[in-house]
């Protein structure tokens, strides 16, 4: 009975998250039986699988306490370096091993900046996002005239096996993978305690810098990636094309329950809210509501999930301050710099 | 026994001290050069109504990383100012430009959206106890839209009289200088107010303000107000001096006022800095912007200019600081 409880009271907010895009889903099938057809659902995974490897990496960040603005120009580099890769000869699996490492070594240097060299997270990884824009600025000016994108990566995005898009399958193993490694593991405990609370974890002798590291080098592997697929499926490349995944993949995490002091959050919470995202931008258009409207909408929903999923403690501004033992406040830590 | 934990106590903030710090001196000086540079590039530069068209392009991101300023300094962060100066942007060149704006009162209602949009942030944070980040991400997507309802696609055009009254000069000054010269006078009497006090008292250290007696909710309720304000005129000169207005032209500036911010050495957790260095942040962004135009270089020279001189800066001000805390102690 407990447990059971328990286990229900943990995972309350991912269990909202996963309620709130049945209802969004239910909504479209009444007003349209179509967007239950094999077409449209097929559609939102491949486009919520996006999103979902977008704020992939932003999850385990946001967990550990920091934050990952330099999402978007991964993507937009994933997919130009996989093109201009391919164009120099370079067979196409190397070149994606090739991309996501650098994505790896991108991510590893906004951990490092963001930790040992104590740059507050929102501006190591912004400059980050900058010197990434530059070098793709410099490469080429990326009219979609540019390079073809390799036919690996437009396979990848739109295959299928029976009814079933490849990608959605390869987000759901990545997803349990990630899963599993965020809450049966070690290093995903460690993670939790070092968003949770910073200094305690460094007392309990966790090295929290190298913890935080390898969350920024797991979020640049992994948009590198999605700017890949998505590259893939759009079928060219070009300077924006990852730009609305920097507030997307943080509205994702959000509404999947996580909080974005960090120590608190589940990638399943963050696949919902990726579902939840692409299941409203899939509706409104059925209730003729253009993109202005989208917006509107895409905010309120964000509020209203975090006011949702933080339940009665985030009422009244009384939860300033972490929980935490009287002295081992976080308030001095880098990581209260990404709640700033 | 049972004793009464006194809450932790930070160091009064450099800013907080009288004269000049060293983080003020290297952004000084980091401007300085850049005008230097610029200068050597372009001689032509060292006159009045040069300096004013500069100071023109530079006056949206002065005052939008004003706004940031102020939200940073009780330790916010607002990523909903681009959205802010979309919407004043907007109606500017709509509803106020309208009939060659014979309804140019409705200025007040651009200034007016702007105030409740601040106002909806700083109730979002004071009232409902988001986080900044969170709450000004749901309402910058929301003004975006809104925007985006008001005026569908890029152009629109303001009342001619603001147009003139912002392009023109006032007594041989051109009024850039002048609305720059009279956002600086403006922030120094706030900030010697008692509201300017206790701002920087919420930001430095929440828990001691509410202590002394600050009221620290309504504080930053006004600092979201203000900041919802100075991104309204940053949107309505925009629409002045570009005599067209974009529903679309503000993501650019949530981080590029961010870097101002953080550039001009506003600390990010709060109750140091001011709008003085912000202005200096600003303008050595809109310099790189200008000397790198004026090579005809590429657009990323600029792009990676800007972001090497944010991180430059941030990591420079780090180490001088830890070696000064080395110092004292």
């Amino acid at each position: 009975m407990t447990r059971v409880g328990g286990w229900l009271a943990e995972r309350q907010s991912t269990l909202m998250a996963y309620a709130l895009t049945a209802a969004l889903f239910i909504v479209g099938v009444i007003h349209s039986p179509g967007f239950a057809s094999g077409s449209s659902i097929r559609q939102m995974l491949v486009f919520a699988s996006f999103v979902g490897f977008a704020a992939l990496g932003q999850t385990l960040v946001i967990l550990a306490g920091g934050l990952d603005l330099s999402v978007p120009w991964l993507m937009a580099f994933g997919g130009v370096e996989l093109s201009r890769l391919s164009a120099s000869g370079t067979p196409a699996g190397l070149g994606v091993v090739i991309v996501i490492a650098i994505g790896v070594g991108i991510g590893l240097l906004n951990g490092v900046g963001a930790t040992w060299m104590r740059v507050p997270p929102i501006v190591m990884t912004l400059a980050m996002g900058g010197l990434i824009q530059a070098y793709l600025l410099a490469v080429g000016q990326l009219s979609s005239s540019g390079d073809t994108v390799p036919s690996i990566a437009v396979g990848l995005a739109s295959n299928r096996a029976g009814p079933v898009p490849v990608i959605a399958i390869v987000w759901l193993v990545i997803a349990i993978a990630t899963g599993v490694l965020i809450g049966r593991t070690a290093f995903g405990r460690r993670v939790h305690a070092t968003g949770e609370n910073d200094l305690a974890a460094r007392l309990s002798g966790i090295r929290v810098d190298r913890v935080r590291i390898v969350t920024y080098a797991i979020s640049g592997a992994a948009s590198a990636f999605g700017g890949i697929v998505l590259a893939g499926y759009v079928g060219t490349t070009y300077l924006e094309i990852g730009a609305p995944y920097l507030f997307t993949s943080i509205a994702a995490v959000v509404v999947g329950g996580a909080s974005i002091l960090g120590g608190r959050g589940t990638y399943w919470g963050t696949v919902a809210g990726a579902l939840t995202l692409t299941v409203l931008s899939a509706l409104l258009p059925l209730f003729h509501l253009n993109t202005a409207d989208l917006e509107i909408v895409y905010g309120v929903v964000i509020l209203l999930g975090v006011w949702a999923s933080g339940g009665g403690r985030m009422l009244g501004g009384i939860r300033l301050r972490r929980a935490g033992p009287e002295g081992v406040r976080p308030g001095a830590q880098e990581g209260s710099d990404a709640a700033a | 026994m049972t004793t009464v934990t006194p809450p932790r106590i930070r160091p009064i903030p450099v800013s907080l001290r009288r004269g000049w710090s060293w983080s003020n001196i290297i952004t000084a000086a980091i401007l300085g050069a850049l005008i230097a540079a610029d200068l050597s590039i372009q001689p032509a530069l060292g006159n009045l109504v040069q300096i004013g068209l500069l100071i023109e392009t530079a006056l949206p991101l002065v005052l939008l990383a004003v706004a940031q300023t102020f939200v940073v300094l009780v330790g916010g962060i607002d990523l909903s100012v681009g959205g802010v100066y979309v919407v004043t942007n907007a109606i500017t060149v709509t509803w106020v430009g309208l009939h060659g704006g014979a309804h140019q009162w409705l200025l007040v209602v651009a200034l007016g959206f702007g105030v409740a949009m601040g106002a909806l942030n700083g109730l979002l944070v004071v009232r409902l106890g988001f986080q900044p980040f969170i709450a000004t991400l749901g309402t910058w997507t929301i003004f975006n839209g809104i925007a985006l309802t008001i005026l569908p696609t890029d152009g629109g055009s303001p009342p001619p009289l603001l147009s003139n009254l912002l392009l023109d000069q006032v007594a041989g000054i051109p009024s850039s200088i002048v609305i720059l010269a009279g956002i600086v006078v403006a922030w120094r009497l706030l900030r010697a107010s008692r509201f300017g006090m206790r701002m920087y008292a919420v930001g430095a250290d929440e828990e001691r303000a509410r202590l002394n007696g600050t009221p620290v909710r309504t504080v930053k309720l006004c600092v979201y107000v203000i900041a919802g304000l100075c991104a309204a005129l940053a949107g309505i000169y925009a629409a002045g001096a570009n005599a067209s207005g974009t529903p679309t032209g503000g993501d650019a500036y949530i981080l590029t006022s961010v870097a101002a911010v953080v550039i001009g050495g506003t600390s990010l957790r709060g109750g140091e800095g001011g709008v003085g260095m912000t202005v200096m942040g600003a303008m050595s962004l809109t310099l790189i912007n200008d000397i790198v135009g004026a090579e005809n270089l590429n657009t990323w020279v600029s792009v990676a200019a800007a972001s090497a001189l944010l991180l430059a800066m941030v990591i420079a001000r780090t180490l001088i600081g830890a070696a000064l805390a080395r110092r004292r102690t």
